[in-house]
């Protein structure tokens, strides 16, 4: 599939967005306001929803046709693209409700801000879910139609959480609780072998090929005209070609940065003594990065069944 | 099932998707190539909303290919010419550089000039007219302005298999007959990608294939039309003729022949003189009243070929009262065949064809034609006047094009493949190879080509005609060619489509006279039309000592930036097909049906809003202006108006003209009969086209057909009622032969190699022999044979222009055998250097299972030169595509004197061509030679940077808001 | 009602017929126009409803090129209008034909995705999703003969490889010729279950060879001329 950077984008900052959310509500509905001054806590919310909003609008950069963008919110029953509008619509009351409630009963969790803390962090899941849907709904890229996906749009986006988190702790001068950087270092192992175990599942073979393509299925089919000379929208769009070795590196690229770089930070962070601000920063630069180049891989490494006609 | 059983009945109410109140339905003739399906055409606010065929056309049957489907982006090309140009003073010809002229101006200035050639000597001027559909008028006008310098592309094209047929059967392959589709049961096609019978050759194979029949393919390569082939044979170019005599040789072995046919309907049992040595030798016995003698079995008696009910020996040798010896055509037919040479064991090899299969299909044939004969109730008169109460069908039929063609050897190997039909007596017979109204004719037809050429003089007979002895020929007392294209000289003696791919090269050189005016008509000479390309580019820019251009002047007529528009002083800009009238005319190439005769015209359904004029108008008003005898009234004032009024009036003969139907004053006369003053009305009241439809007896065997021939007499179509006694020994060839051996009593070529060549290829019987090139080629120098395709989706260089066409063929690549390829270490998609004795150019490969080992092919004509055809200079036509002309010299690389043309035809043999391969270096991308991108012309529209079009506002279907909130549960 | 189209791939020549007469009839159609980009430059492109692609099938000697059209083959479960977020592509109740209402599409190009056949094409310039319309326009159209009524492409193939008709009618022709012919479902698989059906290449024709009698072969010296009267 063809990579476009603005649904990298909208992906791996949304999921940052939607991660650092489902911490920070976590975070204060079991220990109250993690943070030692309330703005903090109110800047960190605002940041988690600020790059969900940032995604948000970088998936309409896609949008060929930006002007019916809102009618995207009318097919919920069978769009998951769809679901993921409108719940993304419904969450900014939400959250608003539950800070203004947060707020007003001045960090008391009453039922309101439980009820509303909940649906906060259970609908950033769900949003999450909706988005890596789009993508594992897809019967026609065997790499995508999985659990895989959307276990995997979770783990990340809450390990992106957790690495804001700690950054948004250690930039407001506080230290990490051991427990959570160690959870966070266990869960950037966990992410990293998951993502090992992906990169092992998107070399299977898939069901479809040439053969069930053109319905053949006995003989051997070679493509020898694609009856037009330069690529059209579905080559450009489903036929995106990279060398091995650049997606071996990119998979290697993937492990370190986004995984290995911020464990091995944060394991340096919980061994110094203070000034963990580079560190943090860093790890969620890393993490950034390396997710960016997670998602450009997750594109690149699937093959939409069209390609078959394409004599794939 | 009824066609309104799959009408749907529409159960919601629809928007009004179009208003056809604001649209127009015309009806023409399709020319987005030469095939002339008709059309229908709705119009609305001045565009094109939708071109379909026809439904009612006997050409198409309501069907249209891919280029006639994209005719509304032919109009719309970029491309267009706009206004008369005029070369600036000053500047160098093919730099592009014009002056814009009025009409007026250009008429003007061709006037003077053809009236002073006129007055001095006519054939300095050289009309040449590429694919044109109006030779019976261009052909025309140059007769009457008195030069032997005009012909069509039939020479560079097919004219081995026009030649072929119409000195053996008096019709031919090409389009002068087709198959029996709807009887056939055995069809093989040799060397065909598509043809000017496009949409009826595609029509014809799904008819044949749905009825069960069997589909053979001869071609070296398997795409197209061999793809959907039962057997798909992949021949080694150029061997055709070889294959085909090894059929011969099968069915010959097994006795496997229609005797009656040959007895009836050939010249087989007409005796020969052999007289080794002496000028009678090979010539046809003949009585004392000229007519070919036979062996009548039953009187034991020589007695003349043309009598009814005497029994001829088919095979035998005899003596003459006066000592002579005499074989039957039979016999020599029998000798020459059965020998080992064309043994399938012998040919398998060269052919490339297993001799298993080889005498499986000639079986298979034998099978066809006579155990699964069929017979047609019909009661028919034949020729003698004897009445038969049936037809009997042997539904073996072939189909054989420019595969065949485009070889030195073309014209012998289609006469081979005549020679197999007859043996399996297949012709125009039910379920054979049926001829198309005007022909059949006698052979050859009795027209010569003028050779006379006087100041201010119509030529007494048309420029082009078929020879049929030395006398005919176009040479003067030295043996020196009369024309600039040195057809019908000795080194070309039955070139009877001309040979227009020599004309550049011969004037440029003098040779044999310099010329004045080159005036070319719809032919792309500086570019696809010509070999060696590059070096004909220069020619055309040529200069002699004193700094004048060595072709003083160049006209051409195009309604397209072509490349030769550069090359050109003066370009006329034409209109488009639908833009003006036209007539396809049954005196010209016919698209008549094998069961009817048919004709058809064009009518503009667009306004050209630009300065333009069909070329047949400047033709009428040239012939007018020069005072042509048959343009001109006693006074000297002009007889036509315009070309409509030309078309509705000439006549060619009493009571024929262009066009065959609706004659008479009332319009109630067809074939023959007085003007009819609405003729073109009438036309168009019945969708354009014209069909006479045979009855049923005189639709076989029309060249035994007595009513047939009488009805053909009549309409001019044949000379005389006289049978047509097809020619398997041509005594035409033997004339030239023994000239060529110093027998002959009359002319005789003035050079050995002329000589040489007449007794070599002028055999009276087919025979094989490596097309001429590859015989003056070091063996194994170059190894492939490389040939071109026409794409089915593009018409020669036309279509480039075209933003749909050009998106599915923008680039062609050079085709080659996947593991040939693999073992030469050449990659799918890799560039490669090919080479051959002419030159070398670099071409981008793709490797494919589908073509014989030793092959390669492209599409023809994609290449294009930067800057021509509205493309930008970086278009892919002209940086990865190419044109295989460039490889393709004009002259044999032994003999710069002898073209690179059959021997006998002078047919162009673009197929002979054999190169060789090396692949590239890795930073050797692209196509190469590139050449200068021409500066662009102002044209009658900007290319666009995108098209989004349509001829009217579209009307969304609309889906409902509350269907979109309504359907489909949670997934 | 269930619409579609057969494709016979025993007699397709390629010729590009259904293609361009596709774009011809939709460009100025219900979901046109149908736009192009560079259409004179370097990389001609455009939105197109029906391409033909053509493949080589098994290894030498017994290999076949084969010509293969194709177009949206509206699917019973056509997950191309599941995905769309905006409800711009839909499936017809009353025959089952797979649209984009072009008003209300985004442009998001995921029914391309989703789409297996490669029958979605976003247009270059007016950025909405053009698909096969199985030409709409063109069978309600109670103003055209009754015999045009049909999709373009079907109208113009010049060998007949392309049958329309109503797949829930037993004995419409085109349920005919899937039964005769044992009509295929591409990439079944999948579970799009496509209307469309495709007719394999028939088994070549076999004529069998004529007798001979193989040990005297024929020579002139033994010929015997018969009796035939001219
Ligand atoms: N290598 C190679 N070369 C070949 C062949 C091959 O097989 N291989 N084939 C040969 C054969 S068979 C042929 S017939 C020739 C074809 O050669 P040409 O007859 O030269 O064919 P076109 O390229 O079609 O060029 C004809 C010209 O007609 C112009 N034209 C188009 N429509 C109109 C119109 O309505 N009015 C006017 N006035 N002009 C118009 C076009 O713009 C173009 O410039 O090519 C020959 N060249
Ligand atoms: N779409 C389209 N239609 C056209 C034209 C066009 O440009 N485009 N041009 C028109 C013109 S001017 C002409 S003359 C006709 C030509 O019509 P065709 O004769 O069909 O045209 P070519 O493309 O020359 O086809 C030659 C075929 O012969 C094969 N071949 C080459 N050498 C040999 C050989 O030695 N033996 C055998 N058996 N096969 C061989 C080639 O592979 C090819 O398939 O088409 C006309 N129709
Ligand atoms: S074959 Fe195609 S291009 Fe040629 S006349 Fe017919 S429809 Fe037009
Ligand atoms: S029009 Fe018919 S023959 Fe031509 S490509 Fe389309 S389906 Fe095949
Ligand atoms: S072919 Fe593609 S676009 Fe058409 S209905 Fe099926 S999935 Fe949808
Ligand atoms: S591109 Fe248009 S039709 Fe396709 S899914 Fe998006 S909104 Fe729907
Ligand atoms: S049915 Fe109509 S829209 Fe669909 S492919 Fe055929 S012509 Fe195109
Ligand atoms: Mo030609």
């Amino acid at each position: 599939m063809h990579p476009a950077f603005s649904v990298l984008l909208f992906t791996v900052t949304s999921g940052f967005g939607y991660g650092f959310m489902i911490i920070l509500v976590m975070a204060q509905l079991f220990g109250g306001n993690p943070f030692a001054a309330p703005q903090a806590y109110w800047l960190s919310f605002a940041v988690a929803l600020l790059l969900m909003t940032v995604g948000l609008l970088a998936s309409t950069f896609h949008l060929a046709n930006p002007k019916n963008a809102w009618r995207a919110f009318s097919r919920f029953r069978t769009s998951w693209l769809s679901r993921e509008g409108v719940l993304a619509l419904l969450y900014y009351p939400l959250a608003l409700i539950y800070i203004f409630v947060l707020w007003r009963n001045s960090w008391q969790t009453s039922p309101v801000v439980l009820l509303t803390g909940v649906l906060c962090i259970v609908i950033a899941g769900l949003l999450l879910l909706c988005t890596a849907m789009i993508y594992a709904s897809l019967k026609t890229i065997p790499q995508w139609h999985t659990r895989l996906v959307p276990a995997g749009f979770l783990i990340f986006a809450v390990l992106s959480g957790l690495l804001l988190f700690n950054l948004a702790l250690t930039s407001a001068g506080q230290a990490v609780a051991k427990g959570w950087l160690w959870g966070t270092v266990a869960l950037s192992v966990l992410a990293a072998v998951f993502k090992w175990y992906y990169f092992a599942f998107v070399g299977k073979p898939s069901r479809s090929n040439i053969n069930t393509a053109t319905s053949f299925t006995e003989a051997r089919v070679r493509l020898l005209d694609t009856g037009h000379s330069a690529p059209n929208f579905l080559q450009k769009e489903f036929i995106y070609e990279v060398g091995p070795k650049t997606k071996t590196l990119a998979r290697r690229l993937v492990l370190l940065m986004a995984f290995a770089m911020p464990a091995l930070l944060l394991f340096a962070q919980m061994n110094l003594a203070g000034g963990g601000l580079p560190l943090a920063l860093l790890a969620v630069v890393s993490a950034y990065l390396g997710l960016l180049l997670e998602r450009w891989l997750f594109f690149v490494e699937a093959r939409h069944v069209i390609r078959h006609y394409y004599g794939a | 099932m009824s066609s309104t059983e799959h009408v749907i009945k529409a159960s919601d109410d629809l928007p009004q998707f179009e208003n056809h109140d604001q649209q127009e339905v015309k009806y023409s003739t399709c020319y987005m190539c030469a095939c002339r399906c008709g059309i229908k055409v709705t119009v609305e606010n001045d565009q094109v909303r939708f071109i379909q065929g026809n439904p009612n056309h006997p050409v198409n049957k309501g069907v249209l290919c891919g280029k006639g489907n994209a005719g509304i982006m032919k109009q719309n090309s970029p491309a267009k010419l706009r206004v008369p140009l005029l070369r600036k003073a000053g500047s160098e010809r093919g730099a592009a550089e014009f002056e814009e002229i009025s009409w007026d101006r250009a008429l003007d200035i061709l006037t003077e000039r053809l009236q002073r050639i006129r007055e001095t000597d006519p054939k300095k001027l050289a009309f040449f007219t590429g694919r044109d559909q109006m030779q019976a008028l261009t052909g025309l006008w140059a007769s009457q302005f008195g030069t032997i310098n005009w012909a069509a592309h039939g020479g560079f094209c097919s004219v081995n298999m026009a030649a072929a047929g119409l000195y053996t059967t008096g019709h031919s392959f090409w389009e002068f007959g087709e198959p029996d589709w709807d009887n056939t049961k055995y069809f093989m096609m040799w060397g065909v990608a598509e043809d000017h019978a496009s949409n009826p050759i595609k029509i014809g194979l799904e008819k044949l294939k749905r009825r069960g029949a069997k589909f053979v393919a001869i071609n070296p390569v398997r795409t197209g039309y061999q793809a959907i082939a039962d057997e798909w044979v992949s021949i080694k170019p150029g061997t055709d003729g070889l294959l085909a005599l090894a059929f011969v040789h099968v069915l010959l072995k097994h006795r496997l022949i229609d005797e009656e046919f040959l007895v009836r309907y050939t010249n087989a049992p007409q005796l020969v003189v052999h007289a080794p040595g002496s000028s009678e030798h090979g010539l046809l016995l003949r009585s004392e009243d000229g007519r070919p003698v036979v062996w009548d079995m039953v009187g034991e008696q020589f007695t003349g070929a043309h009598d009814p009910d005497v029994s001829p020996a088919l095979v035998g040798e005899y003596q003459t009262p006066d000592g002579r010896t005499v074989h039957t055509a039979m016999r020599l037919i029998l000798d020459k065949y059965l020998q080992p040479e064309y043994s399938p064991g012998q040919v398998a090899e060269r052919c490339g064809v297993a001799a298993e299969d080889i005498e499986r299909m000639a079986l298979e044939m034998a099978q066809v034609a006579f155990q699964e004969s069929i017979r047609i109730d019909v009661e028919w008169t034949d020729w003698a006047g004897r009445t038969h109460d049936h037809f009997i069908g042997r539904p073996v039929s072939m189909h054989a094009m420019r595969g065949v063609s485009a070889h030195s050897n073309g014209f012998q190997s289609c006469r081979a493949l005549h020679l197999l039909q007859a043996l399996l007596g297949s012709i125009d017979c039910p379920g054979g190879h049926l001829a198309k109204p005007p022909y059949p004719k006698h052979i050859p037809p009795h027209i010569k080509p003028a050779r006379t050429n006087q100041p201010n003089t119509a030529l007494e007979s048309p420029p082009l005609g078929f020879p049929t002895c030395p006398e005919d020929l176009l040479v003067d007392d030295q043996g020196k060619a009369l024309r600039i294209d040195k057809a019908y000289s000795w080194d070309a003696p039955l070139a009877s489509h001309g040979m227009m791919h020599m004309v550049i090269h011969n004037a440029v050189k003098g040779d044999p006279y310099p010329i004045d005016t080159l005036m070319l008509f719809m032919a792309n000479m500086a570019w696809n039309s010509s070999m060696n390309t590059a070096q004909t580019m220069e020619m055309l820019r040529a200069k002699d000592d004193n700094g004048e251009y060595k072709i003083p002047f160049i006209v051409s007529c195009d309604a397209f930036h072509s490349e030769t528009v550069n090359y050109s002083d003066l370009v006329l800009p034409d209109t488009t097909y639908l833009e003006r009238y036209d007539t396809i005319s049954m005196l010209d190439r016919p698209i008549s049906e094998p069961h009817a005769a048919c004709d058809a015209i064009r009518q503009p359904i667009l306004d050209a809003g630009r300065d333009v004029r069909a070329w047949q108008e400047v033709m009428v008003e040239l012939g007018g202006r020069l005072g042509l005898p048959i343009f001109i009234n006693e006074d000297g004032s002009r007889v036509y108006k315009d070309y409509k009024d030309f078309i509705v009036n000439y006549e060619k003969a009493p009571g024929i003209g262009f066009l065959a139907g609706w004659r008479g004053k009332n319009g109630d006369e067809h074939l023959v009969g007085e003007p009819n003053p609405e003729q073109w009305e009438t036309y168009i009241d019945h969708e354009c086209f014209f069909e006479y439809k045979l009855p049923e007896n005189m639709r076989y065997l029309r060249h035994a057909n007595r009513d047939y021939l009488e009805f053909a007499q009549r309409a001019g179509w044949v000379g005389s009622t006289e049978q047509i006694v097809i020619e398997l020994y041509s005594e035409t060839l033997q004339t030239f032969r023994l000239a060529g051996e110093g027998l002959y009593a009359g002319p005789k070529p003035p050079l050995a190699p002329q000589a040489e060549r007449l007794a070599t290829y002028f055999d009276p019987l087919p025979f094989y022999y490596t097309p001429l090139e590859q015989q003056q080629l070091e063996a194994g120098e170059y190894p492939f044979y490389a040939i071109n395709q026409r794409p089915m989706h593009m018409y020669h260089s036309w279509d480039s222009q075209n933003a749909w066409l050009r998106q599915i063929t923008a680039q062609n690549y050079l085709y080659m055998n996947r593991a040939q390829a693999e073992a030469m270490g050449i990659a799918d998609l890799s560039w490669v250097w090919l080479r051959s004795h002419n030159g070398r150019i670099r071409v981008q490969a793709k490797l494919m299972d589908g073509v014989q080992a030793d092959t390669v092919w492209t599409w023809n004509a994609i290449g294009k030169q930067a800057g021509a055809w509205g493309l930008s200079d970086d278009a892919n036509e002209s940086s990865q595509g190419f044109l295989m002309n460039h490889l393709i010299s004009q002259s044999l690389p032994e003999q710069a004197s002898q073209s690179n043309s059959d021997p006998i035809t002078g047919q162009a043999a673009w197929y002979d061509l054999k190169v060789a391969i090396t692949p590239a270096a890795a930073h050797e991308q692209g196509s190469w030679p590139e050449f200068v991108a021409l500066p662009p012309l102002q044209l009658a529209q900007r290319a666009a940077d995108e098209i989004s079009y349509s001829s009217h506002d579209n009307v969304n279907l609309v889906r409902s808001n509350a269907d979109i909130l309504r359907k489909g549960g949670l997934s | 009602m269930r619409l579609g189209l057969v494709i016979d791939l025993d007699t397709c020549v390629g010729c590009h017929g259904c293609a361009t007469a596709c774009k011809q009839w939709n460009t100025s159609g219900t979901i046109g126009p149908l736009s192009d980009t560079a259409p004179y430059g370097k990389d001609p492109d455009g939105a197109w409803l029906n391409r033909i692609r053509t493949f080589e099938v098994e290894e030498q000697p017994v290999s076949k090129t084969v010509h293969f059209p194709m177009s949206c083959l509206h699917c019973e479960k056509a997950d191309c209008v599941t995905v769309c977020p905006t409800g711009a592509s839909y499936k017809r109740d009353e025959d089952g034909i797979v649209l984009v209402d072009q008003d209300k599409c985004m442009g998001c190009n995921l029914c391309a995705w989703a789409c297996p056949y490669g029958a979605r094409e976003l247009d270059p310039v007016q950025g909405v999703m053009k698909k096969c319309t199985l030409c709409v326009d063109r069978i309600y159209d109670e103003n055209l003969p009754e015999a045009e009524r049909k999709p373009a492409c079907v109208l113009t193939c010049p060998t007949s490889s392309r049958l329309f008709g109503d797949f829930d009618d037993p004995n419409s022709e085109v349920s005919q010729a899937v039964r005769a012919r044992d009509g295929q479902d591409l990439m079944p698989e999948l579970g799009y279950a496509p209307t469309n059906q495709y007719l394999p290449p028939r088994q070549p024709v076999e004529v069998s060879v004529h007798a001979v009698e193989e040990e005297q072969p024929f020579t002139v010296k033994g010929w015997i001329n018969k009796m035939i009267a001219r």
